[in-house]
């Protein structure tokens, strides 16, 4: 599970704003502010230069550190063999790939990738984290040897990397945001400082924030009537929630405090709040318990706020985000089948990928079937997650001056789209279409409560 | 009716079926039927399956052989390879946009008499299917597009096994049937029957492998609006038959990908066992081309469709091809006749009682638009 209190490297913004992509200004950097509700983490042994971000969801500034996140990529089984970086290896070189490898069915090996004369080596996309020659482990921070003499600090004995699309603290848009199984790319992981939270608990990543489980992933609630460190639900009322009890031996830590209910039941609290279980949830995951009127999914940090012109429809797999006319909301994902597993879903990627899925290799058509949801005019970038982007609607690319543009939404740098065949709201025609379901190649709807899914 | 399964039931159950065909179809609550309540039965699906009439070696059906699929044509069209856009991208395009380019692929059509369905429009035609048990006029062009493609066939094909198996396993799949207004379940010349869509997982034996009837499952009224439908129906010796009437028909083929079929002029036919305890039958109407194809080409990818066979633009002209009902403002057919095979267990189906709160996922609030 993924953790998204990310150790960050101890390099300064400028380093990477010299990368061919959206330049974050100072302003946006401001606006990215540590909320007042965040995740805590557990402080473990780390070098001087090495020091922990928050982020918020995905995407967060920290005011007071900076730094670049780090990431790893996990030795992945693919259909067709296995690509990442073994434990104390790195296999991201400055070598440019320039064929597929044939990781994913059902096509061939050897099929030469677009645009290899823009094409970036994987050493240049993920810049391996070099250390000093006299750098020396700490705890679970280690070294190795790149072939070329370097020394490149690992965790938990996976070389770590940061990533060209990353601009400012807090960034983690090298991140993926799906989880698409063994049909997904071989992705790279944030190398997450653990979760301070008491045994019992996990915290799990959606789109909604970092949402607040039991050990056994079922939802944790909280109630409007409860009082801090007060639970107002009588014995009727826990016929359908049940208190979350904490033993004996457990203890209050940080934003986790314990009251006793009735003598000798102690229950748990987060942030003053009295935490429940549902009875009637009927899945993990769940968020039947805040259809009931004063209760809510506990968070330990919401996601940031998305632009004000969006719309939230019931679709028939649960809830989705929608534009202001109410058509779903899309995203687009693509990592290539080369050995380096590079994306392709970027704006500064070759767009051969999206125009294929999206109307055919035609551009006219692409713009027809899926457009650009398109901002308003007084729209303005909201945080680092939700931004306004000048498309170039011909290429595909950030619009250079002088060339036509598009004023469009993105999320974590990426446009977002509707698709043309959605005619009521909530109307998924366009999920999952594309390669592997859309887990390679295609375009996912951003759904935000998925009713169905486990 | 004739031509449908007829049930093998115990020693009980015949003893419960002669008490009951010789009584006056009155009142269904005195035939003790633990599931009928108030004039009420409900039913849960545990199965579905495209009907598909196969032989053993699949000669008689598909004299020509099986279908190839992406492998085999990817390697027909570019036998040295080439670049990722003009090979891979191409055949990607070409599944979600298949008629910018020709396709000169052989594609086998089923050619055997036989097939299972219904007679959807009276008649009895040159392109009609006689049933197994002989009732001429069925009407299944899908099995005549799909029927030679592996992928399909069952029970080894990966469409045909994966997609009963999720009915089971995925709570999206979950579909309810609740008769209401009976008085009896051998005859009964006017009852509703009301498709739902459940949420709540299936119970099974202690096995793990059989669901039993008897348990519960709620109404899911949020998310399932466009799945909820009333078809006017009767009971005619024990076969539940309902009117044609166009439904929406929740079943995601792919894990819980979201998908269905809409189904068109869909009419219901299923034996009720005489305890009660279990349905089966089949539904067959007109699945419209947009949301067969649609799903499949959203939900199966390129190589979950080179495990059978199954070639996505070569399917998509003989799905045109051989559509044969619902025409549109031209006249071109938009539908083919078709026929799923279902199998329920009795099951109680609890109504929601609370009206639920807006979501919790964001601390907007919902916008009502316009419908478009």
């Amino acid at each position: 599970m993924r953790q998204i209190i990310t150790f960050a490297s101890a390099l300064t913004v400028g380093t990477f704003l010299t990368a061919p992509f959206v330049a974050a200004s100072a302003a946006e950097a401001a606006r990215a502010v540590i909320p007042a509700e965040r995740e805590e983490y557990a402080r473990v042994p780390m070098p001087a230069n090495i020091h922990v971000e928050y982020t918020v969801f995905f995407n967060h500034a920290s005011t007071t550190e900076r730094g670049m996140t780090l990431y790893y990529w996990p030795h992945t089984t693919m259909r067709n063999g296995v690509t990442g970086d073994p434990k104390n290896q790195s296999h991201c070189t400055n070598e440019k790939t320039t064929h597929t490898a044939g990781l994913m069915s059902p096509y061939p090996p050897g099929l030469e990738l677009p645009e290899l004369d823009k094409r970036k080596s994987c050493a240049e996309v993920w810049q391996p984290y070099i250390a000093a020659d006299d750098a020396k482990s700490v705890g679970a921070f280690g070294l190795i040897t790149r072939q070329d003499g370097r020394k490149q600090w690992t965790y938990d004995e996976h070389a770590l990397y940061t990533n060209y699309l990353d601009q400012v603290p807090g960034d983690v848009r090298a991140a993926t945001t799906g989880n698409f199984g063994v049909d997904g790319p071989a992705a790279r992981e944030v190398a997450s400082a653990p979760s301070a939270i008491p045994p019992g608990f996990l915290v799990y990543t959606t789109v909604t924030g970092r949402q607040l489980l039991t050990d056994k992933n079922f939802s944790v609630y909280t109630s409007d009537k409860d009082g801090p460190n007060k639970s107002n639900c009588d014995a009727s009322c826990t016929k359908t929630w049940t208190p979350v009890t904490a033993p004996a031996s457990a203890q209050a830590q940080g934003d986790w405090s314990i009251f006793e209910r009735t003598p000798g039941v102690r229950q748990w609290a987060f942030r003053k709040k009295p935490l429940y279980t549902y009875v009637l949830d009927s899945q993990i995951r769940s968020y039947e318990g805040s259809d009931v009127a004063g209760w809510h999914n506990a968070y330990v940090q919401k996601a940031p706020a998305m632009p004000a012109e969006f719309t939230i429809q019931d679709s028939i797999t649960g809830v989705v985000l929608a534009d202001s006319k109410a058509r779903t909301i899309y995203i687009y994902n693509c990592a290539d089948d080369s050995v380096d597993q590079l994306a392709c879903d970027q704006v500064d990627s070759p767009q051969a990928y999206r125009l294929a899925i999206c109307g055919g290799g035609k551009v006219e058509r692409c713009l027809h079937d899926w457009p650009y949801v398109v901002a308003s005019a007084s729209a303005k970038s909201l945080n680092r997650t939700w931004q306004v982007l000048d498309i170039n609607p011909k290429t595909g690319h950030l619009a250079k001056a002088g060339e036509e543009s598009l004023r469009v939404w993105a999320y974590r740098g990426q446009p977002v789209y509707t698709n043309a065949h959605d005619e009521m709201p909530g109307d998924l025609y366009g999920h999952g279409n594309g390669e592997f379901s859309a887990s390679r190649n295609g375009f996912r709807a951003f759904i935000i409560r998925d009713e169905f899914g486990r | 009716m004739k031509s449908m399964k007829v049930w093998s039931i115990g020693s009980a159950g015949a003893a419960m079926l002669l008490a009951s065909s010789a009584m006056t179809p009155a009142s269904a609550d005195a035939l003790n039927i633990p599931g009928l309540q108030n004039g009420t039965i409900g039913f849960v699906l545990t199965s579905s399956a495209w009907g598909l009439y196969q032989t053993p070696d699949g000669k008689a059906e598909c004299p020509e052989g099986f279908n190839e699929g992406p492998r085999e044509q990817f390697k027909a069209l570019y036998p040295n390879g080439g670049t990722v856009e003009g090979t891979q991208l191409e055949r990607e395009s070409a599944s979600r946009y298949p008629m910018d380019k020709e396709d000169n692929f052989a594609y086998r059509e089923v050619k055997g008499a036989v097939g299972i369905g219904m007679n959807l429009d009276g008649k009895v035609g040159a392109n009609d299917f006689t049933s197994p048990e002989g009732v001429k006029g069925v009407d299944n062009q899908l099995y005549r597009a799909i029927g030679c493609t592996r992928l399909f066939r069952g029970p080894d094909g990966t469409y045909a096994h994966f997609t009963e198996m999720w009915v089971r396993e995925m709570g999206f799949n979950r579909v309810l049937v609740e008769l209401t207004g009976v008085d009896s379940l051998e005859n009964d010349p006017q009852v509703d029957v009301t498709l739902y869509r459940g949420k709540d997982k299936l119970i099974t034996d202690a096995s793990g492998a059989n669901i039993i009837a008897g348990g519960s499952n709620r109404i899911e009224d949020r998310f399932s609006k466009r799945f909820t439908k009333t078809l006017k129906g009767k009971i005619e010796n024990g076969v539940l038959i309902t009117e044609p009437t166009d439904v929406d028909w929740v079943w995601s083929v792919f894990y819980d990908h979201p998908g269905y079929y809409g189904i068109k002029q869909a009419r219901l036919q299923l034996n009720l066992a005489p305890a009660g305890d279990r349905a089966e039958g089949m539904i067959a109407g007109y699945t419209t081309i947009d949301t067969f194809y649609q799903q499949l080409v959203r939900a199966w990818s390129t190589h979950h469709s080179s495990y059978g066979g199954l070639s996505q633009p070569s399917l998509f002209r003989a799905l045109h091809r051989l559509a044969d009902g619902i025409p549109d403002e031209k006249g071109a057919m938009t539908a083919l006749s078709s026929s799923i095979q279902v199998k329920f267990v009795q099951s109680f189906i609890e109504h929601p009682d609370a009206k639920v709160a807006a979501v919790e996922s964001t601390s907007r609030p919902i916008v009502e638009p316009a419908r478009r």
